[in-house]
């Protein structure tokens, strides 16, 4: 950064500090549990302690008797069907007399009191029969002939299957030199968004019901607000406040339902926050994914078959199971050209939380196999690890196991050659491990692949509104800035067209009155389809300013400049061969190298440095950038060697932050993040997006990486001490 | 249930209430004080984001029970900038200039943390930074970039 202050001057490209950061660092910024409202209620939700029950009965009379309760409720209060859902409306916020509950956590009755502790001690006097049911503790036991079923419209307790046939996979492995195959797992895994959730609700004198509320989508937590409590969602305004994290936590309803229903309810304000224990029983979590490969490879290195087998673990209830496991399917062979694949795919109920939206959505799993298998068919054919790759890596030009042919912006091999130029740089070499002492020291190359935005026919738009006056703007758009800093780019853009200062461009909150709808924080789709719909109002409101001459009359002021931006048309999958001819408009690719030390005797694991080279197509603010690179590449770092959330039967062994090993400063490697720049056909000024992409390739470079330095593969995460020392044989 | 008179000045403030006794200082702050910027992350000690500088030492006001700080000095994130409107204490600078910022919520946690840590340590290494923010959790930013507004910090704070 040779001049700093020229980097945070320059509106694209540059360093421009965040909008929100002032409010941020000065404790000023809202988030949902800062609000406080004259009379309002508190609210608690009471949680099943059952994996799989029947509510037979409740008895409310004690905790009604509670001083300072205003109100208990259950389902039963609620209308009729009541029911939530993101791609199917199968959830009931709380329990109903003769209803199930399908996971420990899942949502029961809920108290209004006068103050915390009435609540509290109201929702320990809750009295519920249940008649347990038996417990479908993993995908197998679901699957099984005769198992119960979790849902009854379910049969197989099979929520959704998919198949793919691309090529001629018998003569794909007929032509291949080295076959290789293995069966990888991954876990249930929490997003640990530092800030719980919580909200507040409020009628207002309009007989509106107001929710101020961190989400990632206001106008889809409307709709299922209006939806499960049977109003219409014109009487529903939502206000986004500042948001801790999302992560794709927040795309599920958390405390929308219960509050607004309790606002109505008790015509009061109610505040609901979600201590640390209650979110990571009740709320969502990533998809554990059983995952069968089978490869093969000719002499040159060149893939020739890939034969799939995914199931994916939905949990209790639907959420977007559905939608990930498609894309899994549409990524399920990562980076590379593969000409003969198949893959069969499952989504299956079992007694477990919510699996759902997590940064990647169904993508790393699979990404990770692949990345497995690749380095395991180098090591056969005694082929180095990253030619393997130069040699399969996806290209414009290239046909992907959709069928799709991409047709630019295809930053992949770029991306590898950068992640294996900085590597020689730096002096890590995955075909030389080392030892110190009782340390092994190896490194490993992987790549990813990660969609941008809604797929599969879906049509992803978003609007814009920006008022322009000659010396300031306004910009509106319903973007939930999740702390990736999307807010500040939409500043940028406007700035930029408009001639003006940074300081001189607002964001307007992101409430339902003011702005238009944008689509979720999620998909990494913002900053294409976001700043598509931003570049081009602005470019309206400065031609309108413009034709107001240069001293327009003040009357006629702002100029109104909008757009709403629909990106490039997707198709679905042919349901019988998984084809078609354009399942995403755009893919963010990445090229990770871990430099990971072993040590022999505890199987302890520590990441030296890492390299991540991700291709974004343009970077509208570079530090940004790098701040999605750096925290992306550490939450994956967890994903791939310390976090897990497991159950026994259905019951989680621990539900707090001590017992979920997240990455401190002290986990966090010498991280190089490497930005590059290949345009995309189609996004705002070249620019696509990054935020998913950069935990992709993580958990192959780092099983690379043990396997060079110990000489061990693995194929289950996390990649914890335990199994590496059972792996070598000393457990 | 108990309650405790307690005497205490929190950003420079004197303040005299009377609180249960199993009410935590991080209770105390923000639903007592709306103090709202110091932050409840998990109330159980593991994340750090309820951070304050209690007695010129960082500390975790979920640990701390309201009662115990009868005789304290407490600053919340609320008193780091201090001075003149609109001014920003040097580590507040260099977190936003870093982009050591990204949801905002393990930064009050956080600038408290290295505010303590720096007046203690005016010349950190890097290795020395790593180790004093290790009890504050952040799920965004990996890390790097708050170490180097931390470092950048301690060379604004001396030249």
């Amino acid at each position: 950064m040779n001049n700093p202050s020229e980097a945070r001057a320059r509106l694209i490209g540059g360093r421009a500090i965040r909008v929100d950061g002032v409010d941020k660092v000065t404790g000023r910024a809202q988030y949902p549990a800062d609000l406080y409202r004259a009379g309002m209620l508190f609210a608690r939700v009471l949680r099943s302690p059952h994996p799989h029950a029947r509510v037979k009965a409740f008895d409310f009379s004690a905790a009604k008797a509670v001083p300072g309760v205003v109100g208990v409720f259950c389902g039963d209060d609620l209308p009729s069907p009541g029911l939530y859902g993101l791609n199917f409306a199968d959830q009931s916020p709380l329990a109903r007399t003769g209803g199930k509950v399908r996971y420990v956590g899942d949502g029961v009755a809920a108290v209004a009191a006068e103050n915390p502790q009435a609540a509290e001690e109201a929702l320990g006097l809750i009295s519920v029969e249940y008649e347990l049911l038996p417990v479908l503790r993993d995908m197998h036991s679901a699957l099984a002939p005769g198992a119960p079923l979790m849902h009854e419209n379910r049969p197989g307790n099979i929520l959704h299957s998919a198949r793919l046939r691309h090529g001629d996979i018998d003569a794909g492995f007929s032509a291949a030199k080295v076959i290789v195959e293995g069966t990888y797992r991954t876990p249930l895994v929490d997003h640990a968004v530092l800030q719980p959730e919580s909200g507040l609700a409020y009628m207002g004198e309009d007989g509106r019901v107001n929710l101020w509320v961190a989400t990632q989508w206001a106008e889809e937590d409307r709709r299922q607000i209006a939806e499960a409590l049977a109003i219409p969602k014109e009487m529903i305004h939502e206000v986004v406040t500042t948001i801790g994290g999302a992560f794709g936590r927040r795309e599920d309803i958390s405390v929308q339902i219960v509050l607004c229903f309790l606002a109505i309810k008790t015509g009061r304000p109610v505040k609901l926050v979600f201590s640390r224990t209650e979110s990571m029983l009740a709320c969502t979590k990533r998809h554990p994914f059983e995952m069968h490969y089978r490869a093969g490879a000719d002499e040159d290195g060149k893939l020739t078959a890939m034969k799939i087998e995914l199931l994916a673990d939905a949990g209790a209830y639907a959420s977007t199971s559905l939608v990930v496991l498609n894309t899994a399917v549409t990524l399920a062979t990562g980076a590379y050209e593969v000409p003969n694949v198949t893959v069969e795919a499952k989504a299956v109920h079992t007694n477990a939380p919510v699996t759902a939206a997590f940064r990647g959505f169904g993508s790393n799993q699979p990404n990770y196999a692949v990345e497995m298998i690749l380095s395991r068919l180098a090591e056969a054919l005694g082929m180095d690890s990253a030619e393997i790759r130069l040699r399969n890596i996806l290209k414009t030009g290239s046909i992907m196991l959709t069928g799709q042919k991409l047709e630019g912006g295809v930053g992949a091999l770029q991306s590898l050659e950068a992640g294996i130029a900085a590597a020689k740089e730096l002096g890590l070499d995955w075909n030389r491990p080392r030892a110190e002492g009782r340390k092994r020291i190896g490194v490993g190359i992987a790549c990813g692949c990660k969609n941008i935005g809604y797929s599969l026919g879906w049509d992803d738009h978003s609007g814009a509104v920006i008022e322009a006056w000659p010396d300031r703007a306004v910009v509106k758009i319903g973007v939930c800035d999740v702390g990736q800093g999307s807010n500040t780019i939409w500043a940028q853009i406007t700035a930029n067209e408009l001639g003006l200062p940074l300081e001189s461009v607002t964001v307007a909150r992101n409430d339902s009155d003011v702005v238009p709808d944008s689509g979720s924080s999620s998909a990494s789709r913002q900053t294409f389809v976001s700043g598509n719909a931003v570049l081009a109002a602005a470019r309206d409101a400065a031609e309108k300013l413009r034709a107001l001459g240069p001293e327009p009359a003040p009357g006629l002021l702002p100029a109104i400049g909008s757009y709403t931006y629909h990106a490039p048309t997707t198709y679905p999958l042919d349901p019988e061969t998984g084809q078609s001819a354009k399942p995403n408009y755009g893919y963010g690719f990445g090229c990770q190298v871990a430099e990971v030390e072993v040590d022999i005797d505890t199987g302890e694991t520590r990441v030296l440095r890492i390299i991540a080279a991700h291709d974004v197509g343009r970077a509208i603010n570079m530090t940004n950038v790098e701040g999605q690179i750096e925290g992306g590449y550490l939450m994956s770092q967890g994903y791939s060697i310390s976090e897990e959330y497991p159950l026994v039967d259905g019951k989680p062994r621990a539900a707090s932050l001590a017992a979920y090993v997240l990455p401190t400063s002290l986990d966090a490697p010498e991280i190089v993040p490497v930005v590059v720049e290949e345009p995309d056909l189609y996004g705002p000024l070249g620019a696509k997006g990054i935020g998913e992409m950069t935990m992709l390739p993580t958990p192959g470079a780092i099983g690379a990486a043990i396997h060079t330095a110990v000489g061990v593969w693995l194929d289950e995460l996390p990649m914890t001490p335990e199994r590496i020392l059972r792996a070598m044989g000393k457990l | 249930m108990s309650l405790h008179r307690i005497k205490l000045t929190v950003n420079g403030r004197p303040i005299d209430a009377t609180v249960p006794g199993s009410m935590t200082l991080l209770q105390f702050l923000r639903d007592e004080l709306r103090l709202t910027g110091v932050k409840d992350g998990c109330a159980e000690g593991d994340c750090g984001a309820c951070t304050v500088i209690f007695n010129a030492r960082a500390a975790k006001s979920c640990l701390i029970l309201a009662a115990q700080a009868d005789g304290s000095e407490v600053m919340t994130i609320e008193g780091l900038a201090g001075g003149a409107e609109g001014a920003l204490h040097p580590i507040q600078e260099a977190f936003l200039e870093m982009g050591a910022v990204q949801c905002g919520y393990c930064t009050p946690g956080m600038l408290l943390t290295a505010k303590a840590f720096l007046d203690a340590n005016p010349h950190p290494t890097r290795d020395e930074a790593r180790l004093a923010i290790s009890g504050n959790l952040c799920r965004c930013t990996g890390y790097a970039k708050i170490v180097e507004a931390i470092l950048l910090a301690s060379e604004r704070m001396h030249e």
